[in-house]
């Protein structure tokens, strides 16, 4: 994990308020595993004053590039959006834990929205995966899970693109084949997906989203409903990824 | 040749730069930033008899130049702190503050008791804004900070602390209660007693409705309360509010501050400490001053003319 000041090779809008950042650092794609996040300062001044947590949605290693999916959401991810090729940026980084790789299991990836984020590049390294994903109207990033499988099954709310509905109606007939769900997404599609999983008895793994502090497991401000009621995970450091048994998503 | 130590309670801290409660964890996740010898002291997550489990989310939000939180002291416990993380913390050269918060007076004695032979300081949190019971109802009242801190006075031989609340009419009044109970040190301040509400659903964006306001946004009253302090006690006092910069430290030092103990800019930048130690350092050979107590004598503030 470092510190460092890292150059932006592009920034674009690749669909109604979602951006595609490229950075480049050797040193964290390097060493950053799918489901990481990096820790971004988005200005230099005191307003805003947080890092905002941004999941590593792709890397080329051999390039030293990583790719940054981001919804603009606010003050931090809309100074974001302004950045320009060249410009550099305060990044910390990789966090987190990431998502387990199980090459020779049975494997499903199934992402809503700007959950999509983290699970291009795990998509990459699980090789075959099956991928389920779901938008509003608008579809970003397809074309790149497209050519990470053969098994795709996209979905909007609307039907403008692929089929009308949700991906959790296709992944709950298609449960039985996998033996591993890897999730992100918005927080009641995690929670079917646990109870999905849980009830079929597959190993689930969900990526977990939290307003965040310091990043790296000191302020304790992140913080998730452990299945151990006692006591609170911490997404940035326990997590974000977590095995779904290892949490509880019942507000 | 400057020297940088500074003393507290009789003890020698190597610089005046600390750290504080509840922004350094128990240090480790900093320990991978810098040496954390490099540190004058390190104030750990504050700790309390038994273990906590800390307030429901969302425990923050962003407001400008600054963080409301909501983490309510979630923490193991005095015996987990001394058995899972003070180990690894005394693998390091720096003094280690103690913060603590009890629901009784017996329970503060009990905790400074067990921690006696442990930690280099103690330091009383009677100033949490985010927990009900005890924290900030014995940090009100000047009668229950002189009770608390001369009880607690009895149970340990180490020096003592007492972190205030700046959630007070005259925050010196405290200060004079706590160091004529024979505290060794001031600590100030605690967060300020903040709010939000989330207009969309119409109800308080914490559970706990309030919550504590830190960073950069809080620097000048707490600049004014170490002042306002500065003027009353003759013991030590530690200044920390929204210090993000040597240029603040240096500010707070010519309040009359001993010590300077950063705290949400940790959050945003891990060296900050490192960063703001070494700016104090270039500004004392600059301007030919060779101990952080000169700055406040020789290179300090003319208040009246």
């Amino acid at each position: 994990m470092k510190r460092e000041f890292c150059k932006i090779l592009s920034n674009y809008e690749v669909a109604d308020a979602v951006y595609k950042m490229v950075i480049e650092s050797k040193s964290i794609s390097k060493e950053a595993l799918p489901g990481q996040f990096l820790h971004i300062k988005p200005s230099q001044n005191y307003d805003p004053l947080l890092r905002r947590p941004i999941s590593i949605c792709d890397l080329e290693q051999d390039k030293g590039r990583i790719t940054l999916l981001y919804r603009v959401c606010g003050k931090g991810t809309s100074l974001f959006s302004g950045i320009k090729p060249g410009d550099y940026l305060d990044i910390m980084g990789p966090l987190g834990k990431g998502f387990p790789i199980f090459e020779n299991k049975r494997t499903s990836i199934i992402g809503g929205g700007i959950g999509v984020a983290p699970l291009l590049y795990l998509s990459k390294r699980l090789k075959k995966a099956d991928i389920y994903l779901g938008f509003k109207d608008e579809v970003y990033m397809i074309e790149e899970f497209m050519s990470c499988s053969d098994d795709i099954y996209i979905y909007t709310e609307n039907g403008s693109r692929g089929s009308k509905g949700y991906p959790m109606e296709a992944l709950e007939k298609n449960i039985s084949f996998y033996d591993v769900v890897y999730a992100c997404g918005p927080r009641k599609m995690l929670s079917a997906i646990k109870r999905l999983c849980e009830k079929n008895q597959v190993e689930c793994y969900l990526s977990m989203e939290e307003r965040m502090g310091c990043g790296i497991g000191a302020c304790l401000v992140c913080a998730c409903q452990s299945s151990n009621i006692e006591e609170y995970k911490k997404v940035c450091s326990d997590g974000p990824v977590f095995n779904s048994k290892e949490v509880s998503l019942d507000d | 040749m400057i020297d940088l130590s500074v003393y507290i309670g009789g003890k020698k801290l190597k610089n005046p730069v600390l750290v504080s409660s509840g922004t350094f964890g128990f240090a480790k996740e900093y320990a991978n930033f810098y040496d954390l010898k490099l540190l004058g002291g390190i104030a750990v997550k504050g700790i309390t008899l038994k273990p906590r489990k800390g307030n429901k989310p969302p425990r923050i939000m962003e407001t400008p130049a600054g963080i409301l939180n909501s983490v309510g002291l979630e923490n193991p416990g005095l015996d987990g702190f001394l058995e899972k993380e003070l180990p690894f913390l005394r693998k390091y050269d720096v003094p280690i503050i103690a913060n603590i918060s009890g629901n009784t007076i017996e329970e503060y004695s009990l905790m400074a008791e067990k921690l006696n032979e442990h930690v280099d300081f103690i330091e009383l949190n009677v100033s949490c804004p985010n927990v009900k019971e005890g924290g900030i109802t014995f940090g009100t009242k000047p009668e229950s900070i002189y009770e608390v801190t001369k009880e607690v006075r009895k149970a340990t031989n180490i020096p003592l602390i007492v972190k205030l609340s700046p959630n007070v009419t005259d925050i010196s009044e405290m200060a004079m209660a706590a160091e004529k109970a024979g505290a060794d040190c001031i600590s100030l301040i605690n967060t300020l007693m903040g709010m939000a509400i989330d207009i969309d659903n119409r109800k308080p964006f914490f559970h706990n409705i309030v919550a504590g306001l830190s960073g950069p946004a809080i620097k000048p009253i707490a600049l004014r309360m170490v002042w306002q302090v500065a003027q009353k006690v003759n013991i030590p006092i530690i200044g920390m509010g929204g210090i993000s910069n040597w240029r603040d430290a240096i500010e707070f030092i010519m309040a009359g501050a001993d010590a300077i103990s950063i705290g949400t800019a940790n959050f945003y930048n891990p060296l900050a400490p490192v960063e703001i130690l070494k700016g104090i350092e270039e500004y004392m050979i600059k301007n030919n001053i060779n101990s952080p107590k000169e700055i406040k004598i020789n290179g300090g503030v003319v208040y009246h003319e």
